[in-house]
């Protein structure tokens, strides 16, 4: 059944004038029943979809004259524009464009995979090891390539491959290699053998595993940059340096990395300058240079380069740099490009907590601060607190983080202390983690002359359920884990590292990031509360499961090709693996235990192995949810690169469905929601309760279950928390909460514009509730702004029905 | 004393509309700036394009370039005067900065895309130049005319005068002529093209939604107010005004799209809006003219939440002017 039942009518006397362009030039009239057969056969086991239906929109949005091509995209968007009603038509819309694509690939002359090889390497587009080995194992690879492949893919996900992913054609900019050879290419980009290759094409052809993006792109090309995340640290107080890490930062963001960058070691405003007998200006103005960089920089037209910049907050300049993102003020003393985030050690959130005071120091006076921490930074902080440049309320400064939160969604909460004392990199004297990185998942060391780098890879739960839907398949989980450290690890020795900082640190700590999405899939399969004691324990179990298996991988691997040259320098190499730095209990200590020993024997191949990474994009290729994430909403559009997408919640339809309930009347009360089901009374409470968003979550269930995984994952993850009409206090008592649950670091502060735009597709209603003059009913009180988003009287001003 | 009684009220205690005040403080968490919008993609996409849509754009933004000015014109001009209400006129000066925000922005469009000196004068002349263009900004011209000259709504006849030109305005202009814009630059938006325009035109139709709102809340007070004067050559003549305005916007829609988009046909245009028109007639509480269906599914991308990848867009989903102190006791 499609929701909408009026037919699409097209006026007879257009029908009978529309023409087409053909390739070869000649007009042909158009004809429905030709594009209503294109249509069908694609449609196969999609019950819902109705071919005619796309045809005759088709036409309707066709122009005269147009091409033949154009009407192929076209059948392609007026699909894809109808997944909001009937979720089967993404499938029927992934089907047309894959045939698109293959269309386009076969009319260059390529057949199979070694010919888009071939063809690519010919176009210098494929570097010579990986043509190499696709040629000595031409026959193999070839029918290794799974013809139904593509039809996984949801339309938004191979939308995103399509427009961004396949490798073009330098000169003619049509796509060299269908969406099954790019997966198999960038397989044999990381492998020795066929067997191996093929192995982990079908992996990633499944979707239950995808490397991140930078490895998508790159893998077997001639820049083999794969790794995602950069760390650098921040220049030291002079101006060589600074000019050094702008050409660093602009040379690790042209090849699709992710950038995190400290400032705190450079002087604050008014410092005085020797060398001119000259005031500083302070970190402003270096960081407004640092924007204009990173946004000139493309990386590769597939996207813009963006970059973080961690400051502690005993910095003298820590006020201006939270007003860095605002709308408002002074344009020169303004970073849109640049996130922000805080890098807090323990003793600031003590001194909130206590409403004291709080010293602002210049870094020129204490340049050992960003190196300490836990104790050792209380004791030299304390000390330093005689030369201070400033002193403020900390609960003030408090507040101004939490209002750049709220207005800006930046000036990210991240904090150093935890960070430091639960990473197994901290074990030897030294080694200091200096900040996180672009998505607040990764934490390493790093310093001036060693920038860290990490590979991510994100497992995706939704492909690691039983046959049944309501069980994890442990076996199949772990044998992804398996194969995805393996993989990570091998980006290691063939990456190409766009700055000697970064080629410094990755070998000597060889740090990879396995990450998971789809959680949110898995819960609602399994008919699970995002909020519930059981969403809990599945999760901290899974994480358990991947950390425990990942380790068990990296000592393999040390067994066979030696522990990293830094791992004496590690906890690990005193005993401590990362569940005992948090006392934690795990549900498996037979395996813990033979993993020590391993351990003991060989060490590690890896210093790090887990973080959980946003997923932004690999998800939506994956068609899962993103990362450990709730669902934002039941009904919701991706905005990318490619354009603008609908999503629909699946699962949710599905319910409807049996329900016999999903129909125009509910679907259309789902968007005026906002994309809430919790006044579709005719659901049951429980299933309301179960599709809850983001927005209707109690946030301090999102921290619990982050802390509650926590112990199992080494570096941090990507948490983002939700408010839909945030208050300082809101905020103060949430940051405080997560800090005291002994999270290492958060992300996003998602809230919602105050107002949005009419709908445009929703039935009107008039106003039948008009405003009365110093009347009870007046919509909203003065100081209730809470009201106001859950007004159902005033759904132009709903922010929320949360 | 009702709404429109002519004066000068200056009372905010007790407020007597206070849902006006609260249009006002919520237009002000939408704050934005010109220069969040990133314009630099933009020049590269618009190479890309085909000669048809780039004939679609220029006329796009020429409309644009004047079409702001002129609501800010009539809001200072005529309903600034009569909406006697100082918590509704802090309203209208909240809407007047928007305005004026509007206009900077069209003008830093047009600087950018239209980099000929010569090319660009001509845009910024598009009412004395392009015919289409023109018709819409008489249909303006004329209904601000109809009450330029009324000092103060004494009659009945005033007052129904004021209510034509406030409807107009809310209806005509901000609720057709920019929501048909709002179809053009949501098609584009839709193909992932030109996303400066469409992110910086989002912010402008965020806006506009407010100001058509708030007009009809002030409609539906006068409503409650002095019924009597919704009667029915009241219906008869806003249905009419509508109809004009779909003709001209249709004959707008003739020129952007002579030369054929694939997607977007001029049939598909002239349904949408009059669906619209049907639209904003129900608002009123008018049966509709056309009973038209909106062809465009693209126009529901707009009326669900985004999700931006921020590697990739910039987030405009943030609220400025949030209040409160620090506590930890707080529920969240």
């Amino acid at each position: 059944m499609t929701v909408t039942q009026d037919k699409a009518i097209v006026p007879e006397q257009r029908r009978q004038v529309m023409q087409v362009r053909k390739r070869n030039g000649d007009l042909e009239p158009v004809d429905v029943n030709k594009i209503v057969k294109a249509v069908e056969r694609w449609v196969g086991d999609l019950d819902e979809v109705d071919p005619l239906r796309v045809a005759t929109k088709t036409i309707s949005g066709l122009y005269d004259g147009a091409t033949t091509a154009e009407l192929d995209k076209l059948s392609i968007q007026t699909a894809a524009e109808l997944i909001g009603e009937e979720p089967q038509y993404s499938r029927l819309a992934a089907r047309l464009l894959a045939a698109y694509v293959d269309k386009e690939v076969r009319g260059q002359g390529v057949a199979s995979f070694s010919q888009s090889i071939r063809y690519a390497y010919q176009n210098g587009l494929i570097g010579d090891e990986t043509a190499a080995f696709v040629a000595r194992n031409a026959r193999k690879l070839d029918d290794a390539v799974d013809p139904d492949g593509d039809r996984r893919f949801e339309y938004f996900g191979l939308r995103t491959v399509a427009d961004r992913y396949l490798l073009k054609h330098p000169e003619t900019r049509l796509v060299v290699e269908t969406p099954q050879y790019w997966l198999l290419r960038v397989a044999c980009g990381l492998s020795t053998n066929p067997g191996e290759a093929i192995a982990f094409y079908r992996l990633m052809s499944s979707l239950a595993y995808l490397p991140s993006s930078p490895t998508l792109f790159n893998s077997g090309t001639r820049h083999t940059q794969m790794s995602s995340c950069f760390l650098v640290d921040s220049p030291r107080d002079e101006l060589d340096s600074i000019y050094e890490r702008y050409h660093q930062v602009a040379k690790l963001s042209k090849f699709s990395g992710g950038i995190g960058i400290s400032w705190s070691r450079i002087r604050g405003r008014g410092a005085l300058i020797r060398g001119t007998n000259g005031r500083s200006n302070g970190i402003v103005p270096f960081l407004k240079t640092l924007d204009a960089g990173v946004a000139a920089v493309n990386q590769g037209g597939r996207r813009k380069g963006a970059a973080c910049v961690y400051l502690e907050p005993w910095h003298p300049d820590i006020e201006e740099f939270l007003e860095l993102r605002d709308n408002t003020g002074e344009e020169s003393r303004r970073t849109h490009n640049l996130n922000l985030a805080n890098w807090i050690p323990d003793e600031f959130m003590r001194r909130v907590e206590a409403d004291g005071d709080w010293s602002l120091i210049d870094p020129s006076d204490a340049p050992e601060l960003p190196d300490l921490f836990g104790e050792a930074f209380d004791e030299a902080y304390r000390a330093a607190e005689k030369k201070a440049v400033r002193t403020v309320k900390a609960r003030d400064l408090y507040g101004r983080m939490m209002r750049t939160l709220a207005q800006t969604g930046n000036g990210w909460m991240t904090f150093k202390d935890r960070s430091n004392a639960l990473s197994n990199q901290t074990g030897g004297p030294g080694s200091t983690i200096h900040l996180s990185n672009l998505c607040t998942e990764i934490l390493e060391v790093n310093s001036d002359d060693e920038t860290a780098v990490c590979n991510l890879g994100s497992i995706n739960l939704a492909g690691h359920l039983t046959a049944d839907g309501t069980g994890i398949d442990w076996e199949k989980l772990r044998a992804t884990v398996r194969t995805a450290v393996v993989f990570l690890d091998r980006v290691i020795d063939i990456n190409y590292y766009p700055s000697q900082q970064a080629a410094a640190s990755n070998p000597r700590w060889r740090p990879v990031g396995l990450g998971l999405m789809g959680l949110q899939d898995a819960f609602f399969a399994q008919r699970l509360p995002f909020d519930s004691a059981g969403a809990r324990e599945l999760s901290t179990r899974v994480q358990e499961e991947i950390l425990l298996t990942a380790l068990e991988t990296s000592a393999g691997l040390a067994a066979e090709f030696g522990a990293h040259p830094a791992f004496a320098e590690t906890r690990a190499a005193h005993g401590d693996l990362h569940p005992d730095l948090w006392g934690a209990t795990p549900t498996q200590p037979e395996r813990w235990a033979a993993l020590r020993e391993t351990v003991a024997a060989h060490g590690l191949r890896n210093s790090l192995l887990v973080a959980i990474a946003p997923t932004a994009t690999i998800a939506s290729i994956a068609g899962c949810y993103e990362c450990i994430e709730p669902q934002v909403s039941n009904l919701f559009k991706r905005e990318t690169m490619s354009g603008e997408f609908l999503q629909i919640n699946t699962y949710l339809v599905r319910g409807l469905k049996a329900r016999g309930r999903w129909t125009p009347e509910i679907r259309e009360r789902i968007k005026r929601a906002d994309g809430s089901v919790q006044d579709i009374t005719e659901l049951p409470a429980d299933v309301r309760e179960l599709f809850r968003t983001a927005w209707e979550l109690p946030q301090r269930a999102l921290i619990d279950l982050a802390a509650a995984r926590a112990p199992y994952i080494d570096q941090s993850q990507s948490l983002n928390l939700f408010m839909s009409a945030p208050t300082i206090g809101k905020l103060s008592s949430m940051y405080l909460y997560a800090w005291k649950a002994g999270l290492k670091t958060t992300y996003y502060l998602r809230s919602r514009p105050a107002t949005r735009i009419q709908q445009a597709t929703v039935a009107v209603t008039p106003a039948v509730t008009p405003i009365t003059p110093i009347a009870p009913i007046s919509l909203v009180s003065d100081a209730d702004a809470e009201a106001l988003a859950c007004s159902l009287e005033n759904p132009e001003s709903c922010e929320a029905c949360q | 004393m009702t709404l429109l009684d002519p004066g000068m009220d200056l009372t905010l205690r007790p407020m007597r509309y206070p849902a006006f005040f609260d249009r006002f403080k919520d237009a002000i968490k939408n704050t934005w700036t010109v220069e969040e919008v990133d314009l630099h993609t933009d020049l590269a996409d618009l190479e890309k394009l085909s000669p048809a849509e780039r004939h679609l754009i220029s006329r796009l933004v020429a409309f644009f370039a004047t079409g702001d000015t002129i609501v800010a014109n009539n809001l200072v001009l005529n309903l600034y005067q009569h909406v006697n209400s100082p918590e509704g006129r802090l309203y209208l000066s909240r809407q007047l900065f928007e305005e004026a925000v509007h206009v900077q922005f069209y003008l830093n469009l047009l600087d950018t895309y239209v980099p000929d000196e010569a090319e660009r004068y001509e845009a910024f002349a598009a009412i004395e130049n392009i015919p289409s263009i023109r018709r819409k900004a008489e249909f303006c011209f004329k209904w601000i005319d109809s009450i330029f000259e009324l000092r103060e709504l004494r009659t009945r006849e005033d007052r129904k005068a004021f209510l034509l030109n406030l409807i107009c305005f809310a209806a005509c202009i901000e609720g057709l002529f920019f929501y048909g814009a709002f179809a053009y630059v949501y098609f584009l938006r839709s193909r992932g093209v030109l996303q400066g325009l469409a992110s910086g035109t989002n912010w402008v139709f965020r806006d506009e939604s407010m100001h058509m709102a708030f007009a009809f809340d002030v409609v539906e007070v006068v409503r409650r107010e002095e019924p009597d004067l919704f009667d029915d050559e009241m219906t008869r003549q806003v249905t009419e005004m509508l109809a004009e305005a779909v003709d001209c916007e249709v004959q707008f829609a003739e020129d952007l799209l002579g030369q054929g988009i694939s997607g977007l046909s001029l049939g598909d245009m002239r349904e949408y809006l009059q669906h619209v028109a049907d639209r904003r007639l129900a608002t009123l509480g008018i049966a509709p003219k056309y009973g038209s269906k909106n062809p465009f599914a693209f126009m529901e991308l707009q009326d669900v939440q985004e999700l931006s990848n921020f590697f990739e867009r910039r987030v405009s989903a943030y609220q400025v002017g949030v209040t409160g102190t620090v506590g930890f006791d707080e529920d969240f």
